[in-house]
């Protein structure tokens, strides 16, 4: 008797060996869990990216909904966005296409009938979505008019963003997000979110132009990003001015109508 | 409990018989196993089957990852019953080094990336998402951009045309080709995508970052050369170089032609009536004296 269980124990270790269960680890029977690999909490998704979403679930199988019966330990995830249920996921991966701004996430271990599990089994995590990018530091510059310059009466500002997108104001306040403020010797001149060149018309003199990033409560950026540029202008600056010869003609006409003139007296005195 | 009779009359008892089987079948299949190295050795495998290393997925589309395994099996992980073992588990997905996606099925992996130059790794793991060992993965190198993949971008001024005579303001159209414009915030050169930067005489006037007409004003009187360049992300220019130049010629202000020209008729008026009276003035003196001269 005893040999047979032996030989049954040598049996089942040779087929474990070669089967390669033997570094096999079987789980104890626990509750269900969830835990949200990706995004990190409070993590910034840029680029107005999809925001993915990774997890893994422990002692519960994941299912299409409506697809079996109802068990504490199959189901499927119930996701929620700022407190919304906005889809119900059988996978570990999925996506969710996010506005701008600051969200939370929150997702929860369903049973197939949508009822949550008891007790509940869920997790959440914030994120902050831009359409800028998620990183780097805002920049700014202007590459016309040049400092220094001297130009006509009206011209273009042209300027370049770095790790900063324009968009229009009033929107959520959020990382790398915003746009632009001219202030023109000193007075704000216009509010600028579409990387257009700003027209300036301006009296003869000195004056300078400053070019401010500012977030989309209209806040400057922490700390400030702005560059300025001072320049003069000059009303027909490169223009060539024709000599104009009506005031000589002018003069001359007179002169020969005096001589005209003259000469008839003379030819009456004659 | 039966015994068996053994037919040359020995007597077998069942539990040696047991082990003799049980000892057969773990020679048997330890042997197996033994005398095909290939079934021992084959280990699990991973493939990326596309995009080739690097492809230029363009027009801003996601890049789609398809991918093989073998010897493997992709499982969903935490499942009920799960038993950790080295050959089942799931694929994690890194996108330039960071933890981006897990693929649980071998089925197409589809990636949003943004313009630039990206490095995918698929990697296996196990069901608690610890690396195989040895470690199986295998990474492929895209390029994706909001431009298109193919082609030699081109560009050409529609407006102003060559030696047009123009006032002191101009609208520049520009006409491009494999080319995509985009707002240039800081992001990474990719190709074929960029901006339009407009330069008078040489000197940058503009960036346009829309397909949009561009507006310059008030060019200086005379021969003006206004270049369009197309530039990367980053504002330097192309490899090679690709831009268009046209030279157009701004008319200088000019007088009040009205008043000038009624001036100078006036003034050629009054000469001639002038010259008229002199001529007859001299005629008449002649005259006068030549009848003095007779009268005695």
């Amino acid at each position: 008797m005893n040999l047979r269980i032996f030989a049954l124990l040598v049996a089942t270790m040779g087929l474990m060996f070669v089967s390669g269960g033997s570094a096999s680890d079987v789980r104890a029977a626990s509750p269900p869990a969830l835990s949200i690999l990706l995004p990190v909490n409070n993590a910034v998704i840029g680029n107005a990216s999809p925001v993915p979403v990774v997890f893994t679930v422990s002692n519960f199988n994941l299912t299409e909904p409506g697809t079996g019966p109802s068990s504490p330990n199959a189901g499927h995830v119930a996701v929620f966005v700022d407190g919304g249920l906005r889809m119900q996921v059988a996978v570990d991966a999925f996506r969710l296409a996010l506005a701008s701004g600051s969200h939370t996430i929150l997702l929860r271990l369903v049973m197939d009938n949508g009822t949550a599990l008891s007790p509940d089994v869920s997790q959440s995590v914030s994120v902050n979505v831009t359409q800028g990018p998620a990183t780097g530091q805002p920049g700014i510059s202007i590459s016309f008019p040049m400092e220094g310059a001297i130009l006509g009466t009206d011209f273009y500002v042209s300027y370049r963003v770095s790790n900063f997108v324009l968009v229009p104001p009033g929107r959520p306040n959020v990382t790398n997000e915003g746009h632009l403020h001219v202030i023109v010797d000193g007075s704000f001149y216009a509010e600028v979110a579409d990387y257009q060149p700003v027209h300036l018309g301006l009296p003869d003199g000195a004056h300078n132009v400053t070019l401010q990033l500012v977030d989309s409560l209209h806040s400057p950026l922490n700390p400030d990003v702005s560059a300025s540029a001072h320049f003069t202008v000059h009303a027909l600056v490169g223009r060539v001015i024709p000599v104009d010869y009506t005031t000589y003609f002018g003069v001359a006409n007179l002169a020969l109508a005096f001589a005209i003139v003259a000469l008839m007296y003379r030819k009456l005195e004659a | 409990m039966v015994r068996a009779r053994a037919p040359t009359g020995t007597t077998v008892t069942p539990h040696r018989r047991a082990t003799a089987v049980a000892l057969l079948l773990l020679l048997g299949v330890v042997g197996l196993s033994i005398a095909n190295p290939s079934v021992a050795a084959a280990g699990p495998t991973l493939a990326i089957s596309s995009p080739a290393d690097g492809t230029v997925v363009g027009n801003g589309t996601p890049v789609v990852v398809d991918f093989v395994v073998s010897n493997f099996v992709l499982v969903q992980p935490g499942r009920v019953g799960e038993v950790v073992g080295p050959t089942e588990g799931h694929v994690d997905v890194f996108v330039d080094g960071g933890y981006t996606w897990m693929a649980t099925q071998v089925e197409p992996i589809v990636l949003p990336l943004s313009s630039g130059s990206h490095t995918i790794r698929l990697q296996l793991v196990d069901d608690v998402g610890n690396a195989l060992s040895p470690d199986v993965n295998t990474s492929v190198r895209v390029v994706t951009t909001q431009g298109p993949a193919g082609g030699v971008p081109t560009i050409r001024i529609v407006s102003p045309v060559p030696a047009q005579v123009t006032g002191h303001d101009v609208y520049v159209s520009v006409e491009i080709s494999n080319f995509t414009f985009v707002d240039a915030h800081g992001q990474p050169n990719a190709p074929n995508e960029g901006h339009v930067e407009l330069f008078l005489a040489g000197v940058l006037r503009q960036d346009l970052s829309r397909y949009d007409t561009g507006f310059m004003v008030d060019l200086p009187d005379g021969n003006n050369t206004i270049t369009a360049r197309l530039v990367n992300n980053d504002h330097t220019p192309l490899s090679p170089d690709v831009f268009a130049t046209v030279t157009i010629f701004v008319k200088g202000s000019s007088v009040s032609v009205l008043y000038e020209t009624l001036s100078g008729g006036v003034a050629v008026l009054l000469a001639a009536i002038l010259v008229v009276l002199i001529f007859r003035r001299r005629k008449a003196l002649a005259r006068v004296m030549k009848e003095r001269r007779e009268t005695p």
